[in-house]
């Protein structure tokens, strides 16, 4: 939303008659610059003229050395420039004295310093508990912002493709089943005019078997989601291989594990879904080559029991205690089988008091939400629970997309652009059979979200802005990703030949897209201590 | 030299308002951080440094926006920017390309700034300034996403605004009722200004009509030290080494610059007299430090006997443009309006560049955002190439 009314110090020329609103006594409630916040900055208006001093001071220590800079620029962290007071204060540590004024909470590390100006600000304002909640205008923007589409050039079949599925999808909404059937064959019809290598044709058949499936089999979904577990993980490991999004995933994942681990030698990881481990062989590497050496590694693995006496998550962990002997980290597997994430209990996880524990969930926690926002409804257990448990960092990955919406026809269209868009993508990919196998992951998917009602649709999508609310109001808050971990995911897309993908920085959270589309997010939390939430509610 | 350095940041406070001053010294910082002595440029860095938005099929200030694939094989996107209609104010997912109603309908091609290396056309920054040009205009507003130097030096930039010309030429869903034509108009800063000349120049030679050509401080240069460069280096954001860095960054390895993409009717440039080139707006800001070069681009441009509306800013620094809150603002939108795009009767007879009335009326009318409008939107769709 862009604001040009609200307050802005204007130090020099008129504004017409735009309203300036900067008065001596500084307003109870921080206010916003709104016109910075525009331009995508948050500075809060009374901090305006202290932030312009500390430029002032960066620009004068820059001018005494001005070749270290993009050296020092290569090798510093830097986090959330969006925050611009606190983005300058980080350049000042890293580069000039720190500022006098400031508490010598500013220096040390950037995890922990990001942690103490969010603690001040909580301090400082009573009635804004989380810095980031302030800001309705950037959440707003956000939440509506998913409707982003990549249109090539016109293709009547293929518009006229698009127009039919918005028709059936909205007889389907209506109950009107009888057109809804001859739209059906009419687009089977048309699908045979329609090219199927890219865009539209490839996922518009999975869309059209999808609506027939609701149509004609009820919303049980059945077969859809179904698939055994040992079939899920072959295609799940197929699409980890044809395109970035889990690779992406699991590296922003273990990076900011790694750096929240760091320091402890008892260290205790649960994955929510272990499925091969693909995510952690990286971890017990990183880990064995720290400075200081590797901590002692526990490994939780959550995962679907498996139905042919075998003990799949065993024969997992097994692997992995293999790989972390071999480079000297101490490392112990516990698996717990467990249908769904809610059927999990506390004490199957066996955390001790004493280590650092980060629970890591690849594409969980949508599964956990309902249609119906009720009291104790799953997702709000398992995260109470978790927050119980004090870990040290949450990675929470989740799909940017909004597939969780009451109303049909909503959710639909936005699966057919989003499913689209990662079907497009995978166009990237040469080799087969993963590219095949990962058409079928995404196909599963859009079934489950197209034609399963209920219990059986588990693939309920909400974007990043939807989850970082709910976080926070579970009493969580969010551990910033930083330029590193930027770079590092950006270097991660230049093995793909593909130039259409791009990492996306957005308020500590980042994320993977295809063409300007964000497809996939990431982001990290840290359970508030519950003395700091009683204050700041008072 | 801590002295000289002292007074050169109180001056450019003294006229700018303060949150420009943060925006504009923000950007500065961050472009130090990014630019290295070999020449080469921290992408990673900047990208996550980088402000963006998506684009919103859902109606904000009467605007929505959405991102076509133009050119596969290059991966060039742009953004798109439509006025909502009245009667539908959410477009369905097949009336994104619906065809425009009125008899003329503007379609600006515009060219963000960024030197050539920074910036992309979801830069929020951008982001906003397109629209504020769809309301300004009833204009439907194209934002090429071109690539950028150094990984991408000239002429990928101008083969990148050649694409998107042709393509926007191209779109039957463009075309004004009137003449089923499409009614283009090329504009940009910075670089973009820069693009924007040279690709008019392309569309003339090949025979496809650019209505009029709107540059904002539009980077030129020359081999040559003028007169406002030595003034003005390093005393309103902008230093002369920046300059040469991104022009050494653009230009093709070994050259100079007076290659003609710097400097266009400097000693290896071309006249375009007898050429039918597009009227143009240039805008230039009085604290900008290469404005002698804007104006000896000016002078070319009248030479050759070119239509063109200098719109010189006195007190105004680079970036002017990217907040509301300064007279230079509204007297250039108000300018781009008059020249570029629809007005009634009626705001003619009113219209003087810079009064009152027709600030007042801008500032007061539909053209700013009063309400969010939340309502269900609908999401899009990849057509195939």
């Amino acid at each position: 939303m862009l604001r040009y009314d609200s307050t802005s110090s204007s130090a020099g020329s008129s504004s017409g008659s735009l309203s300036s609103s900067s008065s001596s006594s500084k307003p109870p409630q921080q206010e916003i610059d709104g016109l910075l916040a525009g331009a995508g900055y948050k500075v809060w208006s009374s901090e305006l003229r202290q932030v312009a001093q500390r430029l002032e001071r960066l620009e004068t220590a820059m001018g005494n050395s001005p070749a270290d800079f993009s050296q020092l620029a290569s090798d510093a962290i830097l986090y959330n420039p969006s925050d611009l007071a606190c983005w300058v204060d980080s350049l000042l540590t890293e580069f000039a004295e720190p500022p006098p004024t400031c508490s010598s909470d500013f220096i040390v590390d950037p995890v922990n310093n990001q942690t103490v100006v969010n603690s001040a600000w909580t301090a400082a304002e009573p009635h804004a508990p989380q810095v980031h909640q302030n800001i309705t205008y950037d959440e707003q923007q956000s939440l509506d912002n998913q409707s982003t589409v990549v249109t090539a050039t016109e293709e009547d079949s293929g518009i006229r493709l698009v127009h039919m599925l918005m028709t059936c999808a909205e007889c389907v909404q209506s109950g009107d089943l009888s057109l809804a059937t001859s739209l059906i064959d009419d687009m089977q019809g048309l699908l045979t005019h329609v090219n199927t290598v890219c865009g539209i044709g490839k996922v518009a058949g999975h869309f059209i078997d999808a609506l027939s499936r609701r149509i004609f089999q009820g919303m049980g979904g059945g077969s859809v989601n179904g698939g055994s577990a040992f079939e899920n993980e072959i295609l799940y490991h197929h699409f980890y291989e044809a395109c970035p999004y889990l690779k992406f995933a699991h590296f922003t994942a273990n990076q900011a594990i790694l750096e929240a681990f760091d320091g402890h030698d008892c260290v205790h990881v649960v994955d929510f879904n272990l499925m091969h481990g693909l995510q952690w062989p990286a971890l017990i590497q990183a880990l064995a080559l720290r400075p200081g050496g590797p901590p002692l590694l526990r490994l939780t693995g959550i995962g679907p029991p498996s139905p042919d006496g075998r003990d799949s998550l065993r024969e997992i962990g097994l692997r992995l205690a293999e790989l972390a002997r071999s480079v000297n980290v101490r490392f112990a597997f516990r698996g717990v089988a467990a249908s769904r994430l809610e059927d999990v209990k506390p004490w199957m996880l066996q955390v001790n008091p004493k280590e650092a524990v980060a629970f890591n969930s690849i594409m969980q926690l949508h599964r956990l939400l309902g249609s119906e926002q009720t009291r104790n409804s799953p997702i709000d257990t398992v995260l109470s629970w978790i927050r119980g448990l004090n870990p040290k960092i949450m990675t929470v990955v989740e799909q940017e997309a909004n597939h969780n919406q009451p109303g049909f026809l909503d959710r639909f269209t936005e699966a057919l652009y989003y499913y689209s868009t990662m079907s497009d993508s995978l166009e990237a990919c040469r080799v087969q059979p993963e590219k095949a196998l990962a058409e079928i992951y995404i196909q599963r998917e859009i079934g489950n979200v197209v034609s399963c009602e209920g219990s059986a649709r588990v693939e309920r999508h909400e974007p990043l802005a939807k989850w970082r609310r709910r976080l926070s109001g579970a009493g969580f808050r969010a551990l910033h990703l930083g330029s590193n971990a930027f770079k590092q995911a950006s270097m991660l897309l230049t093995l793909f030949s593909a130039e259409g993908y791009s990492v996306e920085e957005n308020e500590g959270c980042l994320s993977l897209g295809w063409h300007s589309r964000p497809l996939i997010g990431a982001s990290a939390w840290q359970a508030v201590p519950a003395w700091e939430n009683h204050m700041s509610s008072s | 030299m801590a002295g000289s350095n002292e007074i050169n940041l109180n001056e450019c406070k003294m006229v700018v308002p303060l949150n420009t001053w943060v925006l504009i010294s923000n950007f500065k910082l961050a472009y130090n951080l990014l630019r290295r002595p070999d020449g080469t440029f921290n992408r990673h860095l900047a990208e996550f440094l980088d402000r963006r938005v998506p684009a919103n099929l859902n109606p904000v200030g009467g605007v929505f926006s959405f991102d076509v694939l133009v050119d596969r094989g290059t991966g060039l996107l742009s953004r798109i920017y439509r006025p909502a209609s009245a009667e539908e104010p959410q477009p369905n997912i097949t009336e994104l390309e619906k065809p425009v109603t009125e008899e003329v309908v503007p379609v600006i091609i515009f060219f963000h700034g960024g030197s050539f290396a920074h910036s992309s056309a979801n830069s929020t920054i951008y982001d906003n300034l397109c629209r504020l040009l769809v309301g300004i205009c009833k204009a439907v507003v194209v934002s090429v996403n071109y690539r950028r130097a150094p990984e991408n030096r000239y002429p990928c930039a101008y083969d990148d605004g050649w694409t998107a010309l042709k393509w926007v030429n191209s779109r039957s869903w463009l075309q004004s009722r009137k003449d089923s034509k499409v009614h283009i108009y090329l504009a940009g800063d910075s670089s973009g200004g820069n693009i924007a000349h040279h690709v008019a120049v392309r569309a003339v030679e090949s025979g496809i009509d650019v209505l009029g050509n709107i540059l904002l401080n539009p980077m030129f240069g020359g081999q040559e030290r003028t007169e406002s460069e030595k003034r003005l280096d390093g005393k309103y954001f902008v230093t002369l080494r920046d300059r040469d860095w991104y022009w050494r960054a653009f230009l093709p390895e070994g050259e100079d610059r007076d290659h003609p993409a710097c400097n266009p009717f400097g000693p290896n440039g071309r006249s375009l007299e007898g050429i039918k080139f597009p009227k143009s707006l240039v805008v230039v800001a009085g604290f900008d430090l290469i404005q002698d070069w804007q104006l000896a681009y000016v002078e070319g441009l009248k030479k050759a006997g070119q239509e063109v509306k200098h719109l010189y800013m006195e007190q105004a620094t680079i970036g002017f443009y990217l907040l509301p809150n300064n007279s230079h603002f509204h007297i250039v939108m108000d300018e781009i309006n008059y020249q570029a795009c629809l007005y009634s009767e009626e705001e003619e007879f009113q219209h003087v560049a810079g009064s009152i009335s027709v600030l007042v009326k801008r500032i007061n009318g539909s053209d700013c955002v009063d309400e969010l409008q939340v309502s269900s939107y609908t999401g899009i769709l990849a057509l195939c190439a």
